[in-house]
């Protein structure tokens, strides 16, 4: 057993460290406030090889041998950091490239793959909400009706990949058709919706013999590690405005009371940060209780982001409520990881089918 | 209902504030939510309803606020406004504060100031201004780096003949961009300290009173939230609340924060009481893999527990607001229900969007603003630390840090 980063991991650590707090932090506040990514975005993101690290190299990719979930839980962490909707766009693409490079035809992976290397988007789209009927048609297909989405990622994706029943499918997203209106949270990561009526999945388009659940495991791994990132950026910065606040004579951080907040939720992240990639190393191993670890994980970590952005908006008191102060948005930022991958009320109410859905 | 019972004016003002919360606030909270924008419309309407912008002033008096001193009879005031702000605050909290907003700058004018200056400041509410809209009033009292220790203001104003001149900046005005009048106050000696700090009635084109930059804001965003900069501001000296001598100053704006505490803690409530009812509605109506969702107990349970931190909420500010109307010292009660409300508005809110799910995230949802509205109440008219400062403080006589 072995805690230490290795030197790839440690380098990939701090090279997302780095662009997180420059970039994505520099880009986050405007972005939120414009609903969209910023145009830099994808440029940066490419030459880093965030897009496309889970591409095959034979197609067009970045991929050699086995992928690793332990590293893209280190990179969320950070990515989360630094935005929210930014990261959840940068990390997109994993689930359908390591879907569809597994389980997919020839066809689903030229569709997929020379999209990727275009320069698109893809998104993971798991039906937990049971708003889609699919129904096997003559030739092996499907046809598909009912509502995707919302989802960040899905305004702008080339594809989506399906996680309905017991089916795994890929879905070329018709162009200009899917985006939608951003919520309050994770405004810039360019939201959709996509109303499919009898839609024709091809039967190449199947992803026979997939296990849903495995991927649902990955996205959940990814999205817990984006929420503690989160988590700790907004415990962060209300620790640097407690040191610099004076009120009653002292820095407000040193009110036993706002010290504790603080300190609770470092404890918090630090914990769940530890859970996670626990759950991230059962994934790489193939382990029969990751699904079951993963779950949990996320369920966690959305906890723990929820309550220490709620805590940092505290801490920085009425600076914190407005939007000039980077908490406000972080506790907007803190819901969706709770509701995308299953929300708290499926996933605990299902506790005894845990990795059921 | 409750300590109230029997009461049939409690009664009444609630049902004729649930309809205008039902019929005119909530078809428009999700707009003025997103444009943040005042609802000015609606303003103007609810005069109609004795919600005008001096209705504080009006109200005080009807209530018995001014009178003698040793008159024991109960006041029904702080009642009639905690069982009226819950249900417009029910309603939407950002309109409500929009209604009642003003009422912060007439509380003081209402307490210690004189009859000339509480006719100056009913003057300059009446009619509508140049952009035809409700005249409104604001109190200016936080600064950029005075929030919750208010005694360390660093506006001051000095004595230069007959007049007052003011400098120094304003953060966090509700109404600070667009009132009429505005209610400042100022460290007029510094060697004073708190009782050095006093009030002044000032009004809109005043040279050297600028108005500042609208806040853009989590929650709450149909109040207007606005910085104030006084530039050498000269105000007469017969402005200044209080009257030319020694006044409590300061004292007077603590006392004042301990009577609106309850009806800051019956808001919370009425954020709460929406995002539980709105929860249950769904509850009861959906399904989960073929069971009710009511039957499970996770679900089951998480709307007992709300049901109980509401209950309690509610008659911890009816219960505070009762002992403000029989005169009774009720400050660490004040502190109590403002607090308890908020983190029941916080904690309810946070807790059905999670069991909402995939819809909370749906652009303009109800429940979602209201989890954005309800976490000013535990900053706001004192911080919940501040109150547990108070609180504390009641039972062991010391000030902890």
């Amino acid at each position: 057993m072995d805690f230490a980063l290795d030197d790839e991991q440690a380098l990939l650590v701090a090279t997302l460290r780095r662009w997180s707090e420059r970039e994505l932090r520099g880009w986050a506040a405007d972005a939120d406030r414009a609903a969209e990514p910023p145009a830099g975005l994808w440029k940066a993101a490419g030459e880093l090889g965030l897009l496309v690290d889970a591409v095959p190299e034979a197609a067009g990719g970045m991929l050699e041998g086995a992928y690793s979930h332990l590293g893209r839980a280190l990179r969320g962490y950070e990515l989360g950091r630094g935005c929210a909707a930014l990261s959840a766009l940068v990390e997109s693409n994993v689930e359908p490239a390591l879907a569809v490079a597994r389980w997919g035809g020839a066809a689903a992976r030229d569709s997929l793959f020379s999209a990727l290397a275009g320069g698109r988007i893809a998104v993971f789209a798991h039906d937990f909400y049971e708003k889609l009927t699919v129904a096997p048609d003559a030739r092996g297909g499907l046809l598909v009706s009912g509502k995707l989405g919302p989802l960040p990622g899905l305004g702008i994706a080339s594809h989506a990949l399906v996680a309905a029943g017991e089916s795994l499918f890929l879905v070329a997203v018709p162009a200009g058709r899917a985006a939608s209106a951003a919520p309050s949270g994770w405004r810039a990561a360019a939201w959709g919706s996509l109303v499919l009526e009898r839609f024709e999945v091809g039967p190449e388009m199947v992803l026979a013999g997939a296990a849903a659940l495995e991927v649902l495991s990955w996205y959940r791994a990814s999205l817990a590690a984006r929420a503690l990132g989160v988590a700790a950026a907004a415990i962060e910065y209300a620790a640097a405005y407690a040191e610099d606040r004076i009120q009653f004579g002292q820095p407000i951080g040193r009110f036993q009371s706002l010290a504790r907040m603080r300190d609770a939720s470092e404890t918090a992240i630090a914990a769940a940060r530890a859970y996670v990639l626990q759950a991230a190393w059962e994934i790489d191993r193939g382990a029969a209780s990751a699904s079951d670890t993963t779950s949990r994980a996320r369920d966690l970590a959305a906890d723990v982001v929820t309550r220490a952005t709620i805590d940092a908006v505290q801490i920085f008191g009425g600076y914190g409520f407005v939007n000039d102060f980077p908490v406000e948005k972080l506790m907007r930022d803190a819901r969706a990881f709770e509701v995308l991958g299953g929300n708290e009320a499926l996933s605990r109410v299902l506790a005894r089918t845990r990795g059921g859905a | 209902m409750d300590i109230f019972h029997g009461e049939p004016m409690f009664g009444a003002a609630q049902q004729m504030m649930h309809a205008l919360a039902e019929k005119e606030i909530r078809p428009i909270a999700e707009k003025h939510d997103r444009e943040e924008s005042m609802p000015w419309d609606l303003m103007k309407k609810v005069r109609a309803f004795g919600l005008g912008q001096s209705a504080m002033l009006e109200a005080r008096r009807i209530a018995g606020d001014d009178e003698a001193e040793g008159d024991k009879k109960p006041s029904r005031g702080a009642r009639i406004a905690v069982v009226g702000v819950e249900e417009l605050a029910w309603g939407c909290a950002g309109i409500a504060l929009a209604i009642g907003g003003s009422s912060l700058a007439a509380a003081p004018v209402a307490r210690i100031g004189s009859e000339e200056q509480k006719q100056l400041f009913k003057q300059a509410l009446k009619g509508e201004d140049e952009n035809g809209r409700v005249k409104v009033a604001a109190m200016a009292l936080s600064e950029p780096q005075t929030g919750s220790d208010i005694s360390s203001l660093a506006t001051t104003a000095r004595k230069d003949g007959t007049h007052w001149v003011l400098r120094g900046h304003k953060q966090w005005i509700t109404n600070g961009h667009s009132a009429s009048i505005y209610v400042v106050w100022a460290q007029t000696d510094a060697s004073m300290g708190r009782a050095g700090v006093r009030g002044f009635l000032i009004e809109r084109g005043t040279p050297g009173l600028i108005p500042g930059r609208k806040e853009t804001k989590l929650g709450i965003r149909a109040s207007e939230t606005a910085q104030v900069h006084f530039e050498d501001c000269r105000v007469h000296q017969d402005m200044m609340l209080g009257g030319p001598g020694p006044s409590e100053g300061l004292g007077d704006t603590k006392k004042m924060l301990d009577s609106t505490r309850p009806a800051v803690g019956a808001q919370a409530v009425g954020i709460a009481r929406a995002a539980f009812e709105y929860l249950l509605e769904r509850v009861k109506a959906g399904t989960l893999r073929g069971t009710p969702l009511g039957g499970h107990q996770h679900v089951a349970f998480a709307l007992a527990e709300m049901e109980m931190e509401i209950q309690a909420s509610r008659l911890l500010v009816h219960r505070a607001a009762w002992m403000a109307d029989h005169r009774m010292d009720n400050v660490s009660f004040a502190s109590m229900s403002k607090a308890h409300a908020a983190r029941t508005a916080q904690a309810v809110t946070t807790r059905a969007m999670a069991l909402l799910g995939e819809e909370a995230l749906e652009p303009g949802h109800a429940v979602e603003k209201w989890y954005r509205d309800a976490k000013i109440y535990d900053i706001f008219e004192g911080t919940g630390q501040i109150q547990r400062r108070i609180i504390a403080k009641n039972l062991t006589g010391l000030n902890a840090i």
